[in-house]
């Protein structure tokens, strides 16, 4: 680790650390009214949550069920938006007229909450996790198109010119030139991408849920019902650990081995 | 640099949290006094918004001091919501299920049952051929869309099984939690096979004349059973007795003006409930508007058994202030 890396590393730490020092600050003193343990409870309870929460869960049903069900979900509706933003933002490097369509599709779209759609799903897909998995893909899809699309509109004339000198054409040219030049819109879609898709299932999860498929969002709901707040923040504690996982386990290393390796990003 | 950054982020998010804190304590010193009041959507909370349109409260603090209060009135989504605002000190008074009352005050939340507010009738339909009773679904992959796991209409979904000699958590893998027109619609285009529902959906989807009822759930819940109930803090109850008792005199007469002005309240109501004045005064007069709660201690006594809280109170005055009446 570079001497930069490591001050910036510590610097993260010590504001974690003072983070928790307010919180634990807040639930002592009691700031939050007269039954302010109930609402806003002390880091003790919620670590004691946090480990109930696996070994114990609700109802007989520990909390790894419930995340494996909602990572799965997730996986899913990732996989399909990912696949679907490069094949439709492809597709309108191809046809002027499918573009000018899609990018209206997409300003559209885009500016629609998932949760909002919900009846008009449920009617189109009945009562099942698709309609889950149909929130996510609907997270991911419109701003990972939208990057996707600003990446192979930024792809330099002289690129696509070279590619077509030496005979690329069509997905051969799209895989080849557009794709290539466009990585770091395309990580950036990504990273913008699994965010909202994250917050969606979530969302989703909360309002629509189904006990035969329970989710994150459900627990959360239970929870809550249930008055057992310091379950609560212990799971939205599972949930920070999971994206900071994908975040820094996943998409950075990704990062640090295209773009940054290219020297197309700093 | 960076540290300074850290440490100023840190500094204004405590001052944050504790104006949080403060603003929470002011709540009641003015020389006006004031009241939070969390009420919310539906036929069954009634009694609550003839008091808050006409002003009941007010006049009942009025008559008694010879002094104003003032009384905001705020809609929210649900039980748990309202248990969050009462600790929290931000709300005085909520209105909500009897179920998340109960959890309320066995979670020592700080508050205590004020008043029964109303019965509704509950049932439980499907739309398959070959479902005729609680028996059918269990072991099945028929799904029953209720409003939400662990509200009143889950805990009465457990306590029919019971009373049908099952495990009351035998049918909780079928649940889908959606909101009451949701799950009517998704019963009616079949996307489910069951929907636990109370008034007035309950009405509407048996004038459909569509689907089979599975009585047990309406056996076991009567629209004579407490239903909605109404918490006060106990600060309330403790620290002023005048405005508590104004707030009960007030929703009491409310109850009393719907006795004598049915049709009256029906026109009041029927905008904000999206009905027609006549349906909804059919709607109102099939439901049950007393003070007095009923089986509110049995339901607490089966929520404990069937595990939905942790302990069971002592007795029925550990649920209500001692000038509520009923069982």
């Amino acid at each position: 680790m570079r001497k930069k890396e490591k001050k910036g590393f510590w610097i993260q730490i010590v504001f974690i650390a003072l983070m928790l020092v307010v919180w634990e600050t807040a639930a002592r003193l009691r700031l939050f009214g007269p039954r302010s343990e109930i609402i806003f409870p002390p880091l003790e309870a919620i670590g004691r949550a946090f480990v109930l929460n696996f070994a114990k869960g609700y109802g007989g049903v520990s909390l790894w069920r419930y995340i494996g069900n909602s990572m799965k979900l997730l996986g899913e509706g990732l996989l399909i938006g990912i696949i679907l933003a490069l094949i439709l933002s492809g597709a309108c490097m191809v046809s002027v007229s499918f573009r000018r369509i899609y990018s209206l599709v997409i300003a559209v779209m885009d500016l629609l909450p998932g949760v909002a759609m919900l009846p008009v799903v449920i009617i189109i897909f009945g009562i099942s996790p698709g309609v889950i998995v149909f929130l996510v893909v609907h997270s991911v899809l419109w701003p990972m198109s939208r990057n996707v699309l600003d990446g192979f509109l930024a792809v330099p004339r002289i690129y696509v010119e070279a590619g077509k000198n030496i005979g690329l054409r069509g997905i051969s040219l799209l895989l080849g030139v557009y794709l290539p030049a466009s990585v770091t819109y395309v990580i950036s879609g990504l990273k913008v991408g699994w965010a909202r898709a994250w917050r969606g299932l979530i969302s989703a999860e909360m309002i629509f849920g189904i006990a035969s498929c329970p989710g994150i969002g459900l627990y959360i709901n239970q929870m809550r019902v249930n008055l057992n707040n310091a379950e609560m923040y212990a799971t939205l504690l599972v949930i920070i650990i999971i994206g900071l996982i994908v975040q820094y386990g996943i998409l950075v290393p990704i990062e640090n081995r295209t773009v940054k390796k290219w020297g197309m990003s700093r | 640099m960076n540290k300074m950054s850290a440490g100023l982020l840190g500094l204004s998010l405590l001052m944050c949290i504790g104006g949080c804190g403060i603003r929470n304590q002011n709540t009641v010193s003015n020389e006006q006094k004031s009241l939070n009041i969390a009420y919310q959507y539906g036929l069954a909370y009634t009694p609550a918004i003839v008091a808050k349109e006409k002003g009941l409260i007010e006049e009942a603090y009025k008559e008694a001091t010879g002094k104003e209060v003032s009384v905001t009135w705020i809609q929210m989504n649900s039980g748990a919501d309202i248990n969050t605002g009462i600790a929290s000190g931000d709300l005085n008074v909520g209105f909500m299920g009897a179920a998340p009352a109960i959890t309320g005050v066995v979670k020592d939340v700080g508050y205590k049952v004020f008043t029964n507010l109303s019965g509704q009738e509950h049932s439980l339909m499907t739309n398959e051929d070959d479902v005729r009773s609680l028996k059918d679904l269990v072991g099945s992959s028929h799904q029953i869309a209720l409003v939400n796991i662990g509200s009143i209409q889950h805990i009465i979904l457990a306590k029919a099984l019971s009373e049908s000699g099952l495990d009351p958590h035998a049918l909780d893998s079928n649940i889908v939690a959606m909101k009451h027109p949701d799950g009517m619609a998704a019963l009616e285009t079949g996307n489910i096979a069951c929907h636990l529902t109370s008034s007035p959906y309950t009405y509407m989807e048996r004038s459909s004349g569509s689907f089979y009822e599975l009585d047990e759930v309406s056996k076991a819940w009567s629209a004579d059973d407490s239903f909605i109930v109404g918490v006060a803090a106990t600060s309330l109850y403790e620290e002023d007795p005048e405005l508590y008792k104004a707030l009960c005199d007030g929703i009491r007469t409310a109850m009393e003006y719907m006795d004598t002005h049915m049709g009256e309240v029906a026109e009041m109501t029927c905008e904000l409930d999206g009905n027609t004045k006549e349906d909804e005064l059919k709607y109102l007069e099939s439901g049950s508007y007393t003070a007095e709660t009923n089986s509110l201690f049995e339901l607490a006594r089966f929520m404990s058994d069937a595990g939905f809280i942790d302990t069971m109170p002592d007795s029925y005055e550990d649920l209500v202030f001692d000038n509520v009446l009923g069982d």
